[in-house]
């Protein structure tokens, strides 16, 4: 008997992309606030020759599990996976865009494993972090 | 009498951190704050207070600092980042996160470790496991803080 596929899952299917401000406060919200911080202290962090704080690449990640939960909810918080490489500095005030395209479906003990090829970008289009994610749909 | 049992806190090099270090996180109940404060700092706004579960990658920075319990961290940047989740963290649970030094090696002249790390409840159930690549930044010529 042949799966169905739903829709949103089939092979080459985009799924719907975030975008993020990432605000110092965000950032802040993130990483908490410390002296000698690239990611709290401006002064800092320009003395070491960047333009502006810097985000976590971690917050990149939660941008991405967020695009699988939206995918596939508990299929994701139980039996999901993420990889990410962080190849490219976030800075507050950047706006970043997570997305994601759906690359394999595979069978796993009477379920689904949805593979997700997923990358974030930021205003310039320059992907910041790219990786893959997957979980499992019953 | 013996004092209490301090911790020798070393600069991280390549050379003082060791393959197989092992690192244990303090463990860390998860309130209503922490979900409402990752929430607004990436900006997501799944009902999972409502659901009495956490976002996944709520605990990753509980793993990310795992080396600041044994070492001097002068700086530091996250090059990569593996999770696998096996089980949710839900609100009102104590988590603790363990971790492994499993390789450190050296590329394009800038060091670089990696340590495998398991996420798990206070009855010992793992919720999240993984490892991530850190580059090392020894001083002076580094910049201080990323991923602290």
């Amino acid at each position: 008997m042949a799966t169905r596929v739903e829709p949103k899952t089939a092979v080459g299917q985009a799924l719907p992309p975030l975008v993020k401000d990432v605000s110092q406060r965000r950032i802040d919200a993130y990483s908490g606030v410390k002296p000698r911080s690239i990611h709290s202290d401006e002064a800092w962090a320009r003395q070491k020759g960047f333009r502006a704080c810097l985000a976590q690449g971690m917050m990149s990640t939660a941008y991405v599990s967020q695009l699988m939960v939206n995918l596939l909810g508990p299929g994701f918080a139980r039996g999901g996976t993420l990889s990410m490489a962080f190849i490219k500095p976030v800075y507050a005030g950047d706006r970043l865009t997570a997305h994601g395209v759906v690359k394999d479906r595979q069978s796993e003990n009477g379920a689904t494993r949805v593979v997700v090829e997923v990358w974030v970008e930021n205003q310039h289009g320059e992907k910041t972090a790219v990786g893959h994610a997957t979980g499992l749909v019953s | 009498m013996a004092g209490p049992r301090l911790t020798e806190f070393k600069k991280l090099t390549l050379e003082t951190v060791q393959v197989g270090d092992e690192f244990v996180s303090d463990d860390h109940l998860v309130i209503p704050e922490d979900i409402e404060a990752h929430g607004f700092a990436v900006e997501d706004d799944h009902p999972w207070l409502a659901e009495g579960v956490a976002p996944p990658t709520l605990m990753a920075n509980q793993a990310l600092h795992l080396r600041h319990s044994k070492y001097i961290v002068h700086a530091g940047l996250h090059a990569r980042m593996e999770f696998s989740f096996v089980e949710p963290i839900k609100l009102g649970m104590r988590v603790r996160t363990r971790g492994k030094v499993i390789d450190k090696y050296e590329r394009r002249g800038k060091p670089y470790m990696v340590t495998e790390y398991v996420t798990e409840d206070d009855a010992g159930r793992v919720l999240v496991r993984g490892q991530f690549t850190q580059m090392i930044i020894p001083e002076p010529e580094a910049p201080h803080g990323h991923a602290r």
